[in-house]
């Protein structure tokens, strides 16, 4: 299993990761209140008549930058580590969401995962089985530490493919 | 990784309350330029004066209980509810639309729609439990 420490390999995951992260919080954060409209569907954070309509629209406004500020992070390196354990952990919250309406029988045709408006993919296994996969990613980055690369001195030939 | 969360949450707030994409945090995500809610209290009084409510649940709810005098028009039937009771609503001048309160988006939709097709219509904030928890008149059974 050592290749699974190695450096590019560790490099693209985490580039990968984060991208999908960016991307899934740019059309959530240019229309907020469509997403606050899907996470009232989801009816974990109201509303309801306790909650009232406040912890649903907080939600809804800050979880984009959320996953926006933790890509640009998985992107660049800064806090790498830290970043993937809160991708972790959207996703572990993520996947309770979509479990949670699938046991309920709620219906959620637009799941809001990329995009808030046209046709969205449901909240459904599908959907489980790409957040288990992202899910993985986020724990290969936390988890694994990649093999420092090797000096490479200046009369070296480059590497196919650079 | 609570100065991401923190940073994450002061840009969103932000972006909200200064990009002038966002909406007030609390008000009804539902609500959009041009409907008009009314509390209660007020939709009672409408009902007193002879409003024609309109029932935008699905019809299985409707046929359990709903406010007295209202007529069905579930939204996710609205094309054949609609064309059923059209004369009615084309000769009423204060339509109160409802649906299962919090949440629900139906009554909103049907409010537009009606919109669309030139009858004005306002929705009942917070729907159904607004107006059971006010102790408000239901009537249980299919007929209005």
């Amino acid at each position: 299993m050592k290749w699974l420490r190695h450096p590019a390999l560790y490099w693209l995951v985490s580039i990968g990761l984060g991208a999908v992260f960016v991307y899934a919080s740019i059309d959530k954060i240019a229309h907020p209140q469509d997403f606050v409209r899907i996470v009232y569907r989801y009816r974990l954070a109201g509303p309801t008549a306790g909650l009232g309509v406040v912890p649903a629209n907080v939600l809804g406004v800050v979880l984009p930058w959320i996953e926006l500020v933790t890509g640009v992070l998985l992107v660049t390196g800064l806090w790498r580590r830290e970043a993937a354990a809160l991708a972790g952990g959207m996703l572990v919250t993520f996947l309770a969401a979509v479990g949670y309406v699938l046991w309920q029988g709620i219906d959620v045709a637009h799941c809001g995962c990329f995009t808030v408006g046209g046709e969205g993919r449901s909240a459904g296994w599908t959907l489980i089985a790409s957040d288990l996969a992202l899910l993985a990613a986020a724990l290969y980055v936390v988890r694994v530490w990649p093999q420092d690369a090797a000096p490479v001195s200046a009369s070296d030939p480059l590497p196919a493919g650079r | 990784m609570f100065a991401i969360l923190a940073g994450a949450a002061v840009l969103g707030l932000g972006w909200n309350g200064l990009s002038g994409r966002g909406f007030a945090l609390t008000q009804n995500a539902y609500l959009q330029e041009g409907d008009v809610e009314v509390g209660a209290p007020e939709a009672r009084t409408r009902l007193d004066q002879g409003a024609l409510f309109l029932d935008a649940r699905p019809i299985a709810f409707y046929e359990m209980s709903h406010i007295p005098g209202a007529l069905p028009l579930p939204e996710d039937d609205f094309d054949r509810a609609f064309a059923r009771i059209e004369p009615r609503l084309r000769s009423s001048f204060d339509i109160v639309v409802y649906c299962s309160g919090f949440g629900c988006e139906a009554s909103h939709l049907v409010a537009r729609k009606l919109k669309d097709r030139g009858i004005p219509a306002i929705v009942l904030a917070e729907g159904w439990p607004a107006w059971t928890d006010a102790g408000y008149p239901i009537k249980e059974g299919p007929r209005p």
